[in-house]
């Protein structure tokens, strides 16, 4: 189901000094995870990255997502302590229009080198909040069984 | 599996039928070829929400509509209108976007080719820009001559093809010589070079002329001068560019070759049989021949290298009755041997999906099955991967008109 992200995965996604790492599946199965830091939230609502690489492994991984329903996994963790994996659906790849050829200019006034094959566009579909607090409450209160015995213990 | 009768009401799987037997094919593919199978109807709401400033209009017998669109993953469907009795997919612009409509369902989103800067413009002498180079999403389109020696001198063009009758259509329409002049067309490509990342490949076709002290040297020559004005625009020897041309000796190859920028060469044999390339294709039997158009294809190999060679086949057309395969099993049979034994040598083959258009001698007929075409795509794809060959120049961005080569996206 596609979800709305709030504003604190916006802020994150925006934030400049975030890591962000996409992570896709090849034809088998095998995980491929990278930074892409071109990862940024599109007008739409939806998450946007750049491919620069039309033959890299990640834009084939893309082109298969699309094509076979297939989701991809967002990971986005900032040196403060935040941290969310998102994971979506590939939707849609613009190779040509104006969200193309705006993103392309941007790139080229950029790195002179620089080339664009696609904008992706990813649905959100779930957001983790990955930070280790949070994940350690949770785990506390879904699963009490999961703790080693000395850490209950009398002092 | 029966192939095509001339009957014109169809009698088909339905397309969720079809391709629930080919989970490993990707739907938006063979949506695709179904829709260039089965042609559009774009709606009046559809026709209305056409922007002329923002979208390709084509004119096609008179008819003016959008020129082709995209589908979401970037996969380009060129498809023409059909008549009803053809069961043709709606367009609709329903909710803000334009959709693809099957049996009253929508079934997917599309977005309409983007009209380039350039189509405004004239050239310095006057011609439109437009008609003289074309744009697809990606690609700089030349049909640099509306004359085919096979068509027009000899009455012995291939059976398929409206293109000598549509282009003189166009040339009659816009006042544009039967042959474009270098000079036109390199001002236009310096134009629409302006538009940075518009497009990635230029494409020059156009018919067969045999003429020349050796055969075909007035082709070849026509190319080489028209290929060399549009490298004056490029700071690098070399230029993305696919030349669809006919079969040249090895002699005209290297002289190609050496004397332009061209990056890749092309020369489609349509029909991979030889028996109905003779019945399909009598001005290229008669000219040529099938077994030496395969053999100056691999010269071609030797010249530009592998990867850098390919042959187009008008996929289905070999089972047009009445001489054509009767069985869909049999043509797939003989055009994927075909297809491995040339990728065998280096040359690679794509696949348009025949859609008879008026204008051509098999106007009438109708196509085989979406079933076929799931199985040729998949099955030269296979082809090209098992012999390591790339299709980089005609793949979905730089051409977007070969199923089998949109599943190279994935190679």
């Amino acid at each position: 189901m596609t979800i709305r992200l709030d504003p604190d995965v916006a802020d994150l996604l925006a934030d400049t000094d975030t890591i962000k790492i996409l992570a896709t599946v090849g034809a088998d199965g095998a995980p491929h995870a990278v930074v892409k830091q071109s990862i940024h939230l599109g007008e739409d609502g939806n998450i946007h990255y750049l491919e620069r690489l039309e033959s890299s492994v990640t834009n084939k991984n893309m082109v298969r997502s699309i094509w076979f329903n297939r989701t991809v996994a967002i990971t986005l963790a900032h040196g403060d302590g935040r941290s969310v994996q998102i994971k979506g659906r590939p939707v849609k790849a613009h190779i040509t229009g104006e969200l193309f050829l705006r993103h392309y200019r941007a790139a080229r006034a950029g790195d002179p080198e620089a080339d664009l094959a696609a904008v992706w566009v990813i649905e959100p579909q779930t957001v983790t909040n990955q930070n280790a607090r949070a994940r350690r409450e949770a785990e506390a209160a879904l699963h009490p069984h999961f703790i080693h015995l000395d850490r209950l213990a009398r002092a | 599996m029966v192939c095509v009768s001339p009957i014109r009401l169809r009698n088909e799987a339905p397309f969720t039928e079809v391709v629930a037997g080919h989970p490993e094919f990707p739907l938006l593919i063979a949506l695709k070829i179904d829709v260039q199978r089965r042609g559009l109807n774009y709606t009046r709401r559809a026709m209305d929400a056409v922007d002329p400033a923002r979208h390709q209009i084509y004119m096609w017998e008179g008819v003016a509509y959008p020129h082709s669109m995209l589908l979401r993953d970037g996969t380009t469907i060129l498809a023409y209108p059909q008549p009803r009795d053809r069961n043709p997919y709606d367009v609709d612009f329903l909710d803000g976007r334009f959709v693809l409509i099957d049996g009253g369902e929508v079934v997917e989103t599309v977005d309409l080719w983007p009209k380039p800067l350039y189509y405004d413009k004239k050239t310095r002498s006057g011609l439109p820009m437009k008609e003289v180079v074309s744009a697809r999403p990606q690609r700089l389109d030349i049909f640099a001559s509306s004359f085919c020696h096979f068509a027009h001198v000899d009455d012995q063009g291939c059976q398929f093809c409206p293109l000598p009758h549509h282009h003189s259509q166009l040339r009659e329409t816009y006042d544009l010589p039967t042959r474009l002049k270098s000079e036109d067309v390199k001002e236009c490509i310096a134009e629409a070079l302006k538009e940075t990342g518009r497009f990635t490949n230029i494409h020059i076709t156009g018919g067969s002329v045999i003429k020349g002290h050796e055969m075909l040297d007035a082709e070849l020559d026509y190319y080489i001068k028209l290929l060399r004005a549009i490298g004056e625009l490029f700071a690098t020897p070399r230029f993305p560019s696919q030349l669809l041309a006919s079969p040249f000796s090895e002699g005209q190859l290297i002289r190609l070759r050496e004397q332009t920028g061209l990056g890749s060469y092309t020369s489609n044999i349509e029909v991979l049989d030889e028996a109905r390339f003779n019945w399909i294709c009598p001005g290229k039997a008669h000219h040529i021949g099938y077994r030496e158009w395969k053999r100056r294809l691999v010269r071609a190999v030797e010249v530009f290298g592998r990867g850098n060679v390919g042959t187009g086949i008008v996929g289905g057309v070999e089972t047009a009755p009445p001489h054509g395969f009767v069985s869909e099993s049999d043509a797939l049979r003989a055009t994927l041997d075909e297809a491995e034994d040339l990728a065998r040598q280096g040359v690679t083959t794509v696949h348009t999906v025949w859609a008879p258009q008026k204008g051509s001698k098999f106007h009438d007929l109708k196509t085989p099955s979406l079933d076929y075409f799931i199985r040729l795509a998949s099955g030269l794809q296979a082809i090209r991967a098992r012999h390591g060959l790339s299709v980089d120049f005609d793949d979905y961005r730089r051409c977007g008109n070969h199923p089998d080569s949109d599943l190279a996206r994935l190679q």
